[in-house]
C-alpha cells in the first residue's frame, strides 16, 4: 500500500512539474493518429473498390488485363506493409528516401518529420483496412448488387448508393480497431525524432530517471485516449444504425383511394387477415375467378 | 413480328459445361401476362436472369421492341431502367427507408428531381398499400410488405415490362395472398408481365399466356386454359399431375 502511495505522489509531483509536455505528446499522439487513420482509410477503400471491380470473360482484354494488374499491385502493396514492422518502414521512408533520390526527396525541419510520420503511419493502416474494405464489399449480399442493377444503376451507382454504405458500417469496428492501434503504435515513430506522447516521455526520464513513475502517467494518458475513442465510436455506430422502430404516416383521408387505408391498426387490405378471410382467399385462388372478372 | 415488346429468339445459356437453356424461343406483347411455371431447376430463373442481363446469354437474342439488346453498342443499364424486375429475395436495399428505396432509382438513373420522384414513390406506394410504412427500414417489415415495396420500387422506374422472379415462393402462404393480389391488380391495369411461378391458380386465373419448361427447354406453351387443364405434352401432364396431387 505504502508504494502505491509514494508512486502516487511521485506521479503527481512528475505530473505538477511536466504537465505541458505531457499534453503537448497527447495533442501530437492525437492529431497523426486521427490524420493517419483518415488517411489510411481512403487508401484501403481505393485499393479495396479496385480491387472488387467485376469482370466477366466477355470483357476485352485490355479491361481484363487491367483489372488483374491492380489487384496484383494492390495485392503486393498489402502484403509488405502489413508483414513488415511499422519501426522499420518509418526508417525505410525517413532515411530511405533521400538515400535513393541523393538527397532529393528529403523529410526536412518539424514539418518534414510530421509529413513523414503521417505517410508511413497511413501507409500502414491503409494496407491493413484494403483488406477490412474488400472483405466488407464482398460481404454484402449480391442480392443487393442485382436489386441496384435491376433499376439500371451502373455499378458506380450501385456502389456509392448501395454496397459501400452498408459495407461502410460493417467496417466501422475495423476502422475503429485501426485508430485505437495507431493512438497507441504511434510511439514507434521516435525512431524518426517524432516527439508525441511517447516521444515526451523518453525526454523526460531523460532528465531525471524516474522511469516507471512517467511511464504509470503514460499508461493512463494512453488509456483515457483510447476509452474515450472507442466510447466515440460506440456512438457513431448507434448513430448510423438508426432508430430501431418507426413512425407510420397517417394518410390525409381526402387523398385515400382503393387499396389503402387509414387506419394502421385496423392493418392493410393486404396484411395478415382473419382466419375467415384467409379461407376465402384460399377458396378463391384454389377454384380461381371466373377470367371475365379481369 | 411488329408490336412486341419482347422477343426472345433462340436464345441459350450454359455454365461452363452445363447447359441450362436450350433453344429457347417466345414473343412478348404488350399488356402480356406470361407465366412461366415447370420443375426446380429447369431453367425459368435463369430464362428471366438472361431477359435482365444479369446472366449474359451463350447464345441467341433478346430483342427489346426490335433492337437485340445482347449486342455490342447497347447499354445494359439503360435497357433494365425499362424492365423491372422483383425477385425472390426482395433485395430491397437494407441501408435505405421503404421511401427511399422507391426514390433512389428515379433519382439516380432517370434523373428526376427528388420532389417529383417521392410523389411517384408514393403513388405506387399507396397502390401496393405500403405508404404508411414509408420511414420503416427493410429489416423492420415483414416479408410479404417488403416484397410489395420491391413491386413498388420497380413500378416506380415505370418499366414498359416487369420481371417477376419466384415473387412469392420465400413467404409464408398468409403473405403470398396480399402479394398475389397486388399482382393481380397490375395485370388489371394492364401491365406487360413475365412471372417465374409456382402459383397455377395466379397462371390460371391471371395470365394471358403460360410456358412450361422442364429441363431447360420449352414444353408447351400457349392459352392457360389449353396448357394447364388440356396439356398435350406428357411432361406437362405429369407435372401438373404431381402437382394436383400435393
Amino acid at each position: 500500500m505504502d508504494k502505491f502511495i509514494e508512486l502516487g505522489q511521485d506521479m503527481a509531483a512528475l505530473w505538477m512539474q511536466y504537465w505541458d509536455r505531457y499534453l503537448v505528446g497527447i495533442r501530437s499522439t492525437l492529431i497523426l493518429a486521427v490524420a493517419a487513420t483518415v488517411i489510411g482509410c481512403l487508401i484501403g477503400l481505393l485499393c479495396g473498390i479496385l480491387n472488387t471491380i467485376p469482370y466477366t470473360k466477355n470483357d476485352p482484354l485490355l479491361k481484363r488485363f487491367v483489372l488483374k494488374f491492380i489487384r496484383v499491385i494492390v495485392r503486393i502493396y498489402v502484403e509488405v506493409f502489413r508483414g513488415t514492422p511499422m519501426v522499420l518502414q518509418a526508417v525505410f521512408i525517413y532515411y530511405g528516401l533521400p538515400y535513393f533520390t541523393d538527397q532529393q526527396i528529403m523529410f526536412r525541419g518539424n514539418s518534414g518529420l510530421w509529413l513523414a510520420a503521417i505517410i508511413v503511419v497511413s501507409i500502414n493502416t491503409g494496407a491493413y483496412m484494403a483488406e477490412s474494405v474488400r472483405g466488407g464489399i464482398i460481404s454484402i449480399d449480391p442480392g443487393q448488387t442485382e436489386g441496384a442493377k435491376a433499376i439500371g444503376m451502373t455499378h458506380v451507382q450501385a456502389m456509392t448508393n448501395v454496397i459501400l454504405p452498408q459495407a461502410f458500417r460493417n467496417i466501422l469496428p475495423q476502422i475503429g480497431n485501426n485508430f485505437i492501434i495507431n493512438i497507441k503504435d504511434t510511439s514507434v515513430m521516435f525512431v524518426i525524432g517524432f516527439i508525441e506522447f511517447f516521444g515526451q516521455h523518453r525526454n523526460i526520464v531523460g532528465n531525471n530517471n524516474m522511469y516507471f513513475q512517467s511511464a504509470a502517467i503514460e499508461m493512463i494518458g494512453y488509456l483515457t485516449m483510447t476509452l474515450i475513442a472507442s466510447f466515440l465510436l460506440r456512438l457513431l455506430e448507434r448513430h448510423l444504425d438508426g432508430s430501431s422502430s418507426y413512425q407510420l404516416v397517417q394518410g390525409d383521408a381526402l387523398t385515400m383511394t382503393a387499396g389503402t387505408y387509414n387506419h394502421p391498426s385496423r392493418g392493410t387490405p393486404f396484411d395478415e387477415r382473419s382466419t375467415e378471410e384467409r379461407e376465402r382467399t384460399r377458396q378463391a385462388l384454389k377454384h380461381g375467378r371466373n377470367r371475365g372478372e379481369r | 413480328m411488329s408490336g412486341a415488346i419482347l422477343e426472345v429468339r433462340h436464345l441459350s445459356k450454359s455454365f461452363g459445361g452445363h447447359e441450362v437453356l436450350r433453344d429457347i424461343d417466345f414473343t412478348v406483347s404488350p399488356g402480356d401476362v406470361t407465366s412461366i411455371i415447370g420443375t426446380s431447376g429447369s431453367g425459368k430463373s435463369t430464362l428471366l436472369r438472361c431477359i435482365n442481363l444479369l446472366e449474359i446469354p451463350t447464345s441467341g437474342q433478346i430483342l427489346f421492341h426490335g433492337q437485340d439488346v445482347t449486342g455490342k453498342g447497347v447499354n445494359p443499364s439503360r435497357y433494365r431502367s425499362k424492365v423491372g424486375m422483383v425477385f425472390q429475395s426482395f433485395n430491397l436495399f437494407n441501408n435505405m427507408t421503404v421511401l427511399d428505396n422507391c426514390v433512389v432509382g428515379q433519382v439516380k438513373v432517370l434523373k428526376k428531381s427528388r420532389a417529383e420522384a417521392r410523389e411517384n414513390a408514393m403513388k405506387y406506394l399507396h397502390q401496393v398499400g405500403m405508404a404508411p410504412y414509408i420511414n420503416a427500414k427493410p429489416r423492420q417489415i415483414s416479408g410479404g410488405q417488403k416484397q410489395r415495396v420491391a413491386i413498388a420500387r420497380a413500378l416506380a422506374m415505370e418499366p414498359e415490362v416487369l420481371l417477376f422472379d419466384e415473387p412469392t415462393s420465400a413467404l409464408d402462404p398468409e403473405m403470398v395472398g396480399e402479394v398475389l393480389s397486388v399482382m393481380r391488380d397490375l395485370a388489371n391495369h394492364g401491365m406487360t408481365m413475365l412471372v417465374v411461378t409456382h402459383e397455377m391458380a395466379f397462371a390460371r386465373d391471371v395470365s394471358s399466356h403460360v410456358v412450361f419448361m422442364a429441363d431447360g427447354v420449352i414444353c408447351e406453351q400457349g392459352d392457360p386454359q389449353q396448357v394447364l387443364t388440356h396439356p398435350t405434352q406428357p411432361r406437362t401432364r405429369d407435372f401438373l399431375a404431381r402437382f394436383m396431387a400435393q
